[in-house]
Formats: C-alpha cells, structure tokens, sequence
C-alpha cells in the first residue's frame, strides 16, 4: 500500500486538474488578449449571454461583418472553380488589417460582378449576331430560288443554296412572286432560327393558326449555337414562313415569341443581302475578340485573388471565432471592462498569464488583465493530453462516455487490451502479416495523408493507423499460437507431440495418435489441423480460455473500482461495494477458472458443467467422480454461502449509512447557515448547498438496488458474453479453412495453368474482401463491445463532458 | 521445454522490453509509469495466452484422429 501511494501519477490515467477562472479584460486589449488565447488553445470560455439571442449581443454588427466577407470569399471561389483555373499556392503574406480587407473585398467583388455582367451581355450579343448569320446564309437560298426567273444573275450565283425539300413548293412561290415582291397584302415572310427538338410543332401551330394559308420551309443549321435558356449547345433549323395579311404576322410573331424563336430580318434584294452578310461577319469576328479579351482580363483578375485567397479565408474565419467569443464575455458596470469566465488546465495557468501580459503590452494599455483563480461547484471538463498514439484509443473510449472529471481512464489499459481482444478473435498469423503491411503504408505515409482531403472511411482508417498496427502484432502472435498460417499449420517449433501408436499407423482413423512427448512447447499442435477430433478440442480449448480472459479482465475492471475511490476518498464504496463484488465473482467464476486451471493441470475427467450447477442445486451432496481436489466439497460450500452473503452486503447497508451521515451533517449546518451569511452568497455555492440538503432515500435505496441486481445478474451475462472470443475465432478459422481447402487447394489439384490462375484470383479476392475486411470490422466491433459492456460497467461513470478549448488550430479543422 | 521455463523467459522478456521502453522513451516519471504499465500489460496478455494454450494440452483427454485419406 505504501508503495502503491508514493507512485507518481501515471500520465494518461486521470483528467488533467483543471481550475475555473476569471478574466476582466479592458476593452481596449480585448480584441487582441482573445486571439492570443485562440492561438494557445487552453482555455474553454463559459458563455455568460447565454440567454440573449444572437442579434442582442454586443458585438452582432462584427459578425455579421464577417458573415459578410466570407461570403464574398466563398463567391470568388466559386468564380475561380467555374472560370477552371487552379488553385495558385499561398504566398507568405504580411498581416492584413481587417478593415483594409473589407474594403478590399467590396472592390474586388464589384469588380467581378461587372466583368460578369459585361461578358454576359456580349456573350448575348454574340449569339445573336451568330444566328443572325446563319438565317441569312439559309432563308437567303429559300428566297433567291423563288426569284430564279426574275434576276438570271441571281441563279448563278446562288445556284448552290438550294435546300432540300424546296422544289415542290416551288411552283406556289413563282405564282406569289409574279406579283412583285413584298407589297403590304401580298405574299410575306419572316425568317428565323428555332430549336430543332421544337421545329415540328411549330410548324403544325404555324399551320393551324394560319389555317393552312402558309408555306414553311425549314434548313437545319450546321453548327451548335449556344441556347440562350438553357445555356446549352442545341441543334437549331432556320425557317422561314410566307403569309399573307396582316392579322397572320401578329399571330406567328407571338407563336414566334412563344416557342423561344428568335425572327430576323431578310432583306430579298441579293445585293443587300450580301451586303449585311458581310456586315455580320465582321462584326462577329469583332465580338470574338472584345470576348476573348474580357475572359483573359477577368481570369487575370481571378488569378490576383487567387494567390490570396486561402490566407484571406483563414483570417475571416479566425476573425470571425475571436468574435463570437467575445460575444460570451460581459460588460461589467462601468462598461469599460469585459468579464469573462471558463476552465482552463492547472498547467495552463502561466502560458495563458504570458499571453495576457503579451496582449496587454501589444495594444498600449495602461491598466492589465486581471486573471484569477474562482470557485464554483460546477463539475470540470474532463481534459487527457494525448499524442498521436494514444489519441485513437482516447476517442474510442469517449465514444462510449466521456470521463467524469478525475475518475480512471479505461483507455490505459484499452491500449493493450483492445488489440489483444481483437487478435484472439482473428489469430492467423497470415492475415496477421497482412494486417501489418497495411498499418506500416499507412504510418510510412503519414505527412501526405494527413494534410490531404481524405474521404470518410479513409480517414477513419487513417485515423485508426497505430490501432490497425497493435492489432495486426497482436494478430501475428495469435495467429502463432493458433498455429494458422491461412489456415495451414507450420511445425516451427519442433516436432508434433503425437505420432502414431504403431509403425503402420493402422489405427490412425480410429483411435488415433498418441502423445508420447512433452506438451508442444509454443502454442496448439500442428497434428490438430485437418484430425477428426480437431473441433471437440478446440472449442474447448477456446470456450475455457475466453471464460479465463474474461474473469481476468472483470477483475481488472472492479480493481480499477477500488482506485477510483480510494483517490476520492470514498471508503463507504470500498466497504460495501468492491468488497462484496470482488466476493460474488470471484467465488463464482474465479472458482470456475480455478476448476478449469486444476482440470487441465491433472488430466482429471471431472464435467465442470456437472461440478458448477451441482455447488448450487446440491452443495452437501458428494462429488464422486467429480472430485478434483482434496476438500473440493466444503470449499464449494464455503464460496456458496460468501456469495450469497455478498448481495445483501452490496445491496443494504449503503443507503442507510448514507442516510445517517446525511443526517448528521444536516444537523451541524442549522449553525453553520449563521455563519455562511457574512461570505458573499451571490455566486452558485449558496444555491448548491439547498441542493444538497435534500436527501432522497428512496432514491438512493432504488438506485443502490438496481446496481446490486446489475451487478449480480450481469455477472453471469457479461462471463457468457466472454465466449463470443470463442465463437469468432471459431469462424474465422472455419472460413479460412474453407477457402483454402475449396478453393486453393482444388484449384491447384487440376493440371491446367488458368483454372490454377483463376482458383488463386478467387482465392485472393475471398481473403481479402471477406477475411481481411469483414471479419476484421466484425472482430473490431466485438472488442470494443467488450470493452464498453462487460469491461468499463464495472467502474466506469463516463458522465463528464470535454474539454474544448477556444482554439484556433480546431476552427481550421471544423470549418472544413 | 517446460512450463516454468518458458514462463521465466517470459518475465526475462517482459523485464528487457521495460528497460528499452524506459531507455528509448524516456519522457518523466508519469509517462514512464504509462509505458511500464502498457509494456506489464501486453507481457501478462501474451503470457496468458501462452500459458492457457500450454496447460491445455499438458493432459488431454482427447487425441488427434486421423481423418479419411482421400
């Protein structure tokens, strides 16, 4: 015990000593005092406005400033992605003021939206000029053919623009024509560009709307023109429409409008016709490069923000946290000072003063932050400072429940434990190795993967690195033990302890070997694999050792119990709870190990199942067959009766103790009230106190019970659950058997090269996809079931909550 | 080999894997408590197992029979 008390405390074993403090900071150095603190990360602000909403709080038009700016940023990065320009790498930058960069911001983002709108219009424009082109390129044919007879000239030169589907429509045109050429109630048109995809519907509301008083002649363009709607490439034909009246253009304009074709003039006069042709095309060509200029001046723009915009986006962001924080300070009454209040570690205490003083000097004040220890009743967060090992274990543990302030960490035995539960359930030293290589990619590999974007199950992989690598040790040394090599037994250390009983090996199949050597020195016998009689002994090799591991680690567990109270000081729990803990299971299942232990030792026949269910049905009756030891009968009475002693010992005296020293505690306080009035009664002490002074003993007696009975009946229950160490390791040698026996080796059994080849794929693919990841996951899950059941139930609280310092290094990682 | 043989080199081994752990990683006496607990711990597990496999097989009641040559 003495020993025992002058060990120094073990690293990860309680929360770090955390103290509340409080801060009055003036204003002036308030801003910066904040970030400073951000940048240690060791202080975890109370929010002292936690009743006001958000827009009552003092500095609500800063956020929304920064609200704001980040928006801004967000849309230029939006901008930089669609415009596909990459990423430029962050230069070392001077700090920006944030005033600077707002204004900064606003100019740039006007900047942008003008270059947008600019590039947009004349994108527009030229879309239309392109159209406009192609409809008199196309309607120009349609109309210079009607005219064939009147202007020789014309023939020749437009001979080649025939279209298609012209000629049996000629005849009507050259009737229309004779008349003379666009009169007011003559025969007109209108040409124009429409989408193919709605081309043929057109034409049939053309038709119905005209009453079939209309010509419609169509030519599909020749490239994609850019839909102004959608903002896609589509097929469009031009056509052009002849009518008569003046009521039938109104009706095809709007039916025009409506079908989102776009109508453009045609002069008939050939001249003229090439005349704008030309105009068009230059013009275009004009549009092109006035384009071509704006995006090269907008992507020169875009690159400028670029460079910055990562450090920009960080700085908001800080800026951003440092206000929100602030939000949770208080102004005092003279409003020239900031209260503020949290938890910060013990050790932490001279940093976080250093950092004040620095804050303090930095902006020129004259009055210094005043920072001082204060008392509260309010139960600590929990802190553990942990490296990159231990961190993974920390988080599977705080998955559970995080620590109450101060009490024993599971996760310093979860270190160990874990892996090696993990590895009883998958011992194969094959998969093992695999396991390792894995590990040991994802370690050697660590930079580049930490600072990249990893995707989920990726990044829980990568996270788990230094658990996969214990796991996959651990697996290797089970795996030897188990003596499974992908299922194939190994003769490594030495030679089997049987052989067979004569030189023919007659009765091999029958009877069986013998064992004429001393047990095989390092882990089950290779002679085992492939024997008749391999299950029967396994399972109850395996059965006997879960239940051994598992009474091992529920010791561990209720031991662990007894430290917790003995740091709180706690000797009512240590009385009437280990105590008669440690006596109920031990005297249940230890004696049970013990059984198994003797049993194995002695070779006896004994049936344990026989022995056990007889201590309780039985216990004078004699053991016969059944005896192990000299003086196996009273023992077994003795333990029975100290179990049955044990649930009333754990169940009753607790809660009338408790209620006894309640008392006498109540009773010293009536003079104790008289006293307390001089201390200032303002803070949360003074409501506690009431808190305590009502004592609940039907609570208390219910809550007593229900741990009792837990207890008891999870005794047996979490013993049983034990053997799910069995059951799995069960399966993953079965299926492992399996694929090497029925696949592999069948394979390989033909001669020819590709069924070996493919029976090795399958192979391969059966190992990894079901061995390596499924029974992986799943011996993974029971394990941590086992730790989170039937390990931490015996002492474990895990009703405390985090510690989550005001950092700047975890608003980078969260925002993300 | 024995059973008390190899459950003395198993305490040599627990034993030398401490030493190395508190030479390479000396890091003050909380943390180095922390790894002698995890070194202890792992020796215990290994040996443990070790010795469960070993006692099991010391007096069996069943022996390995043979199955069908094919």
């Amino acid at each position: 015990m003495e020993l025992l008390k002058n060990l120094p405390e073990m690293d990860l074993m309680r929360s770090e000593k955390m103290t509340f403090v409080q801060l009055i900071i003036p204003v002036e150095s308030a801003h910066r005092a904040v970030s400073y603190l951000g940048e240690l990360g060791l202080l975890q602000f109370r929010d002292l406005n936690d009743d006001k909403s958000p827009f009552q709080r003092t500095f609500v038009n800063q956020v929304k400033r920064c609200a704001e700016m980040s928006r801004k940023l967000r849309f230029f990065k939006e901008q930089i992605h669609k415009a596909g320009l990459l990423s430029a790498l962050p230069t070392m930058q001077p700090d920006v003021d944030l005033e600077a960069l707002e204004i900064k911001l606003a100019e740039h983002e006007h900047e942008l939206i003008e270059m947008n709108a600019n590039s947009e219009k004349l994108q527009q424009t030229y879309n239309e000029l392109l159209e406009f082109k192609i409809v008199l390129q196309k309607a120009g044919g349609f109309l210079v053919s009607g005219k064939s007879y009147e202007t020789p000239e014309g023939i020749e030169l437009n001979e080649d623009v025939y279209p298609s589907d012209y000629p049996e429509s000629a005849s009507l045109l050259e009737q229309a024509t004779q008349s003379g050429p666009s009169n007011l109630s003559g025969l007109r048109f209108i040409s124009g560009i429409v989408p193919k995809s709605k081309v043929l519907l057109f034409e049939r509301m053309l038709f119905r709307a005209t009453r079939g008083n209309l010509l419609f002649n169509q030519a599909p363009a020749d490239d994609l023109i850019m839909d102004a709607v959608s903002s896609e490439m589509v097929e469009k034909v031009v056509f052009v429409v002849f009518f008569s009246g003046e009521q039938a253009k109104t009706k095809i304009l709007k039916i025009c409008e409506a079908f989102g074709a776009n109508c453009y003039p045609v002069p008939e006069d050939l001249t003229k016709q090439s005349q704008i042709t030309q105009e068009v095309l230059s013009r275009l060509s004009e549009l092109e490069t006035t384009l071509d200029v704006g995006i090269r001046h907008r992507n020169a723009a875009l690159h400028s923000i670029g460079v910055h915009l990562t450090i920009w986006m960080n700085m908001v962001k800080r800026e951003k946290a440092v206000f929100d924080t602030l939000n949770m300070l208080n102004f005092d009454v003279t409003k020239k000072c900031l209260v503020g209040e949290g938890w910060c570690p013990i050790f932490a205490k001279p940093q976080i003063q250093e950092a004040l003083q620095r804050a303090t000097f930095d902006s020129n004040s004259q009055v210094g932050i005043i920072f001082h220890v204060k008392d509260t009743v309010e139960s600590p967060p929990t802190y553990f400072r942990t490296n990159t090992f231990t961190n993974a274990y920390q988080e599977i543990v705080d998955a559970y429940g995080v620590a109450k302030y101060q009490e024993a960490n599971p996760a310093v035995y979860t270190v160990i434990t874990f892996p090696f539960l993990f590895a009883v359930m998958f011992g194969d030293w094959g998969h093992g190795i695999c396991l390792l290589l894995g590990a040991l990619i994802l370690i050697a590999r660590e930079r580049k993967l930490s600072s990249q974007k990893l995707g989920s199950f990726m990044e829980m992989l990568f996270g788990g690195r230094y658990v996969i690598l214990l796991m996959s040790l651990f697996s290797i040394y089970c795996g030897l033990i188990y003596n499974e090599f992908f299922s194939v037994p190994f003769h490594i250390f030495g030679a089997s302890a049987y052989r067979c009983r004569d030189a023919s090996c007659s009765e091999a199949q029958t009877i069986g070997l013998i064992k004429y050597r001393d047990a095989y020195p390092f882990g089950v016998d290779p002679s085992w694999r492939g024997s008749r009689s391999e299950l029967p002994f396994l399972n109850s090799l395996k059965m006997k050792m879960s239940i051994l591991f598992g009474v091992a680690q529920m010791n561990l567990g209720i031991i662990l119990s007894y430290f917790n109270s003995i740091f709180f000081n706690n000797s009512l729990d240590i009385r009437y709870q280990f105590v008669p803990q440690m006596i109920f299971l031990n005297s249940l299942f230890g004696y049970l190990s013990l059984l198994i232990i003797i049993k194995w030792c002695t070779g006896s026949q004994a049936d344990l199942y026989h022995v056990m269910i007889y201590m309780f049905l039985s216990p004078f009756d004699d053991l016969g067959d059944n005896e192990l030891f000299w003086g196996q009968r009273p023992l077994q009475i003795v333990l029975l009766v100290s179990a049955l002693v044990a649930v009333p010992w754990m169940l009753f005296p607790k809660p009338f103790i408790l209620r006894k020293l309640h008392a006498e505690r109540f009773q010293g306080r009536v003079y104790g009230i008289l006293r307390n009035s001089e201390i200032d009664t303002d803070s949360e002490p003074g409501s506690a106190r009431h808190h305590e002074e009502e004592f609940n003993f039907s609570e208390v007696f219910v809550h007593q019970m229900i741990h009792s009975i837990e207890f008891v009946l999870g005794s047996v229950s979490n013993t049983a659950s034990y053997l799910r160490l069995w059951a799995l390791s069960l399966a993953h040698s079965e299926l492992s058997t399996v694929f090497y026996e029925k696949v592999l080796l069948l394979a390989w059994g033909y001669e020819n090269f590709l069924i070996r080849m493919v029976g090795l794929a399958v192979f391969a693919f059966a190992t990894a996809f079901i061995l390596l990841m499924m029974e992986t996951l799943s011996a993974f899950l029971h394990a941590i079931r086992l730790h989170w059941v039937e390990f931490q139930n015996k002492f474990y609280g895990g009703d405390g909550y985090k510690f989550k310092p005001f950092s700047f290094a975890t608003i980078a990682d969260d925002e993300d | 080999m024995g059973f008390l043989l190899t459950t003395l080199i198993f305490v040599a081994i627990g034993i030398i894997a401490s030493l190395c752990t508190r030479i390479c990683f000396d890091k003050g006496p909380s943390a180095n408590l922390f790894h002698l607990t995890l070194v202890i711990t792992a020796t215990v597990c290994c040996w443990l197992m070790w010795a469960i496999v070993y006692l099991a097989q010391m007096n069996p009641l069943i022996v390995p029979i043979l199955s069908e040559v094919e």
